[in-house]
């Protein structure tokens, strides 16, 4: 153990087993609840119907259309605002000029919270997911630029040395120092990119009403009133966030093998 | 080959961004005013849009008018009563989070046993962003200030927990060993030598939960509310005049910055050291 | 080879974009019909497909009226819905995403304030009617005691001119409450958890009346008609400019399903037709109790809805809702209508109301 504090488990309960407690202590509270009536609020479902509904939503391809709705644009978005982050970032890392003339700006407007670029989007790019994609590829941009940028200018300096001995052109110098070097960093802002990316879909969908998508049926579900579809919808929204990074996670890993250790992700 | 020499500039500071010798000034120069052109010119072409009229009037205020809305707004007291509205919600929710975040993230740090316990089911909703939780917190609390507290608090509570947690456990052995040598108490033990070693990666988790509890707030004033920073932008929105959403969104980048930047000063102080930003 | 085959390609590129220009020039000539035209409507559209309510579009819209009318021409006809009402609708005009918009006066009117080039071309769903809905255990008996309360309008709809008239004629204004900004669906759920003391709203509330999940403390309906709210169908002159001839016929289509409509023999069917829309036929029923359809369907820009909208662009002025003053004579266009009447021949159909809400002639 890290803190040193190493005393023989006697804990009663085996180790795999802990996790479970909570979450199952919870689960019968809840049963409990329905059971014994403590609330007569329509608020409280029984699991089952939560269970129902989710097999319903399944079942009757509600959920593929609006998970394909919420999918496609979060994707296209983190796409779009990747690849021009990475060159808005690399830009930003190689040219000094640049940095010194935009850097500034960007950093300014990169100052501005998320959401608040919504209203303006929507004046600006109307209904339809146009607003929306615009949206999320600004969520993916900013955090892309700045690691991407972080990552740069943190190239240690034995291997700028090193190429420099080996007279490296420019092309060289960007392709086999600066973005190997950078990668980690590099990857880490597609990581959050990711994050942010999914974060700010469900946020479009609240606040640009229109058309399908997760958040639209969980907004649905709270102003029907019906409890168990907006339950539905954050454990969706769970695993799709959940699976999301662990795809990013598991495509840096492969991508940085070469590099021999392990990234500690900052999450 | 230029490229080549410009790539092997010399007498310059080891970085990726060798500059040839020849735009060493550049260095020299006080780099500020270079800053300015780009906004400068990006002003320009609003202003001459505006004049015009490449873009109707109604997508893109001129800046006079943004500009003069802004100083109505601020004459009239608008803007600094729905300013303190909202410092007073994100810090409020902030300092929840914060509290919250750091004993979770120390207990489970601390105690393996605790985070066998708790660590799963934490993961299980950390999943779900903050907004996810957003329409299920609005059936069970409503829409009024403790909608906003509790999602403010967590969303800076989950990236605050992560990082103290990861950061007390990365806590080198050694340092450990050290103190046990020198045989410190547990309070010592803690005070002294785990907390400090663990403070650049939990001071990282702070600063990232205060702009995740920015981002919050700003949303969930945008959803439901009626006074803030973010209930300026809807009113702006929904009546068509886009020169306070504009004048409203300054305000929030410039808090924003300036909050985030006293986080940074804080920083210097517990480190005493410069720190990369996120 | 290689000259010969270029010089080949090069021919062949002369000649291609000649033949492209011709056929540029050929259509640019021949076009005056659009091959679609896109209607908004200010209102969230319900069911499966999306139908709205409380106006003889709505009408048209069910009935499929507008899509028959331009089907031999080819021309189709989409009609998009807002929950975001009026204001999402000026956005999406602003964004020359729309022709035509069924919206009510106030959106209307900051819009145009603001600077989009709109022509108001028909009223429909004039005189509805807005209420005051509170839990049903709160204290407030009447509009005065709104004081100091959470209530819920849904800003920069062609509500909230009605309800800060109501709110004047009380001694209050808008400033003395804290006013949320909430659109229908949420002030409904908002007002069932009372998460807000009251609501201002429209025929949709009297549904929590039911529920006993609110009680109505205030309704339009039988007082001064300067507490109704009203709307219009406009057109962006840039559509009525380049097709004026789809945009007269579409408006003559509008006044027929509005005469169908106020024909006292099919308001069972319109009122049915509405309560698709989610409210039910019982509320429209009470709503309209008293006053034949045909009064809330008039088409006409008579003198009294004329003056309204002028004192409706005053008073958004006055209250900082919108920027500009502009002439609302010049922003109705008649001529559609007045031409679309004499061929219909319903010159004289409807009743005329003077500026003081009398009728001509009464």
């Amino acid at each position: 153990m890290a803190n040193g504090k190493f005393r023989r488990d006697k804990h009663p309960v085996p180790h795999f087993l802990r996790g479970w407690i909570l979450p199952a202590l919870l689960l019968l509270l809840w049963w409990l609840a329905v059971k014994f009536q403590w609330s007569t609020s329509p608020l409280l479902v029984p699991l089952g119907k939560v269970w129902d509904t989710s097999v319903a939503q399944t079942r009757s391809g509600e959920l593929r259309i609006a998970l394909e709705a919420s999918l496609r644009r979060d994707l296209i978005g983190f796409a779009i605002g990747v690849g021009g982050g990475l060159a808005f970032g690399i830009a930003l890392g190689l040219s000094r000029l640049f940095e010194r003339m935009i850097g500034p700006t960007f950093h300014t407007f990169k100052q501005i919270s998320l959401f608040a670029w919504i209203p303006l989007l929507s004046v600006w790019f109307g209904l339809g997911d146009t607003a929306k994609v615009a949206f999320l590829s600004l969520a993916a941009f900013f955090p892309m630029v700045l690691n991407t940028f972080e990552g740069i200018r943190s190239v240690p300096g034995e291997l700028i040395e090193a190429a420099r001995v080996l007279k490296f052109n420019r092309r060289q110098w960007i392709f086999k120092l600066v973005l190997p070097a950078a990668s980690p960093s590099i990857l880490t802002g597609v990581h959050l990119a990711m994050v942010y990316a999914w974060l700010a879909t469900l946020g479009a969908e609240y606040l640009l009403v229109s058309g399908k998508g997760i958040g639209n049926t969980m907004i649905d579900g709270r102003e029907l009133f019906l409890m168990d579809l907006v339950l539905f919808g954050v454990i969706v929204v769970g695993l799709v966030g959940f699976s999301l990074t662990w795809l990013a996670a598991r495509v840096e890993r492969r991508l940085l093998a070469w590099r021999g250790h392990s990234v500690t992700l900052r999450s | 080959m230029a490229a080549q020499q410009i790539a092997l500039g010399l007498s310059a500071p080891v970085s990726a961004t060798s500059l040839p010798a020849r735009r060493a000034w550049l260095r020299q120069w006080s780099p500020r005013w270079l800053a300015l052109p780009f906004p400068l010119s990006l002003l320009l072409l609003w202003y001459v849009a505006a004049r015009c009229g490449w873009v109707a009037p109604q997508i893109l205020p001129s800046p006079q008018t943004v500009l003069l809305t802004f100083i109505d707004l601020v004459v009239s007291g608008e803007m600094l009563d729905n300013l303190k509205i909202s410092l007073l919600r994100v810090l409020l929710g902030f300092g929840v989070g914060l509290t919250g975040g750091l004993l979770l993230g120390v207990s489970m740090g601390l105690s393996p046993v605790f985070k066998d316990y708790v660590y799963p089911l934490f993961k299980a909703f950390s999943q779900v962003p903050v907004l996810g939780w957003l329409p299920l917190l609005m059936m069970l609390v409503g829409i009024d200030e403790v909608l906003k507290i509790i999602l403010i608090s967590q969303a800076a509570l989950v990236p605050i927990a992560i990082n103290t947690c990861k950061g007390i456990e990365n806590v080198p052995t050694r340092y450990v060993e050290v103190a046990r040598v020198l045989k410190f108490s547990r309070w010592q033990l803690l005070w002294r030598v785990i907390f400090p070693a663990a403070l650049p990666p939990i001071w990282n988790g702070v600063r990232y939960g205060f702009t995740h509890a920015w981002l919050a707030l700003v949303v969930v004033e945008l959803l439901a509310s009626s006074e803030g920073l973010g209930y300026m932008i809807v009113y702006g929105r929904q009546l068509f005049q886009l020169d306070v959403v504009m004048a409203a969104v300054a305000v929030v980048g410039a808090v924003g910055y300036c909050l985030d930047r006293i986080l940074a000063r804080i920083e210097v102080m517990l480190l005493g050291s410069r720190r990369r930003g996120f | 080879m290689t000259v010969d085959r270029r010089s080949v390609l090069k021919h062949l590129a002369v000649g291609g974009v000649g033949v492209g220009t011709a056929m540029l020039g050929l259509t640019a000539q021949g076009v005056s019909q659009p091959t679609v035209i896109r209607i908004g409507v200010a209102q969230p559209g319900i069911g499966n497909p999306p139908v709205f309510s409380g106006s003889s579009a709505a009408v048209a819209n069910a009935k499929g009226w507008v899509e028959e009318e331009f089907r031999p021409d080819g021309i189709k006809v989409e009609w998009y819905f807002f929950k975001g009402a009026g204001p999402a609708v000026n956005e999406a005009l602003s964004n020359q995403q729309l022709d035509f918009a069924f919206q009510g006066d106030l959106p209307a009117i900051v819009a145009k304030a603001a600077g989009l080039k709109t022509k108001l071309v028909l009223a429909t769903g004039v005189r509805s009617n807005i209420y005051l809905a509170v839990p049903p255990d709160s204290p407030i008996q009447s509009v005065k005691d709104l004081r100091g309360k959470r209530v819920a309008i849904f800003k920069g709809t062609n509500a909230q001119l009605p309800i800060n008239r109501v709110l004047e004629a009380n001694g209050l204004q808008e400033r003395d409450l804290r006013s949320i900004n909430l659109d229908q669906g949420t002030t409904l759920a908002a007002l069932t958890t009372k998460d807000i003391d009251a609501a201002f709203g429209n025929i949709n509330l009297l549904r929590l009346r039911d529920k006993k999940a609110a009680r109505i403390v205030f309704s339009s309906k039988g007082g001064s008609p300067i507490f109704t709210t009203q709307s219009h169908v406009l057109v962006t002159e840039e559509f009525a400019q380049k097709y004026p001839e789809v945009t007269r016929r579409i408006v003559k289509t509008f006044v027929k399903t509005a005469k169908w409509a106020s024909d006292e023999g099919n308001s069972e069917e319109v009122l049915r037709l509405w309560a698709k829309a989610g409210t039910p036929y019982e509320h429209w029923r009470e709503d309209y109790d008293g006053e034949p359809l045909r009064v809330r369907i008039n088409p006409n820009f008579d003198p009294f809805l004329i003056a309204r909208y002028k004192d409706s662009v005053e008073q958004a002025y006055r209250l900082k809702l919108s920027r500009a003053k502009f002439d609302v004579d010049q922003w109705i266009d008649q001529s559609y209508l007045k031409s679309a009447l004499k061929e219909l021949n319903l010159e004289n159909y409807w009743p005329v109301y003077q500026v003081n809400g009398k009728i001509l002639g009464a």
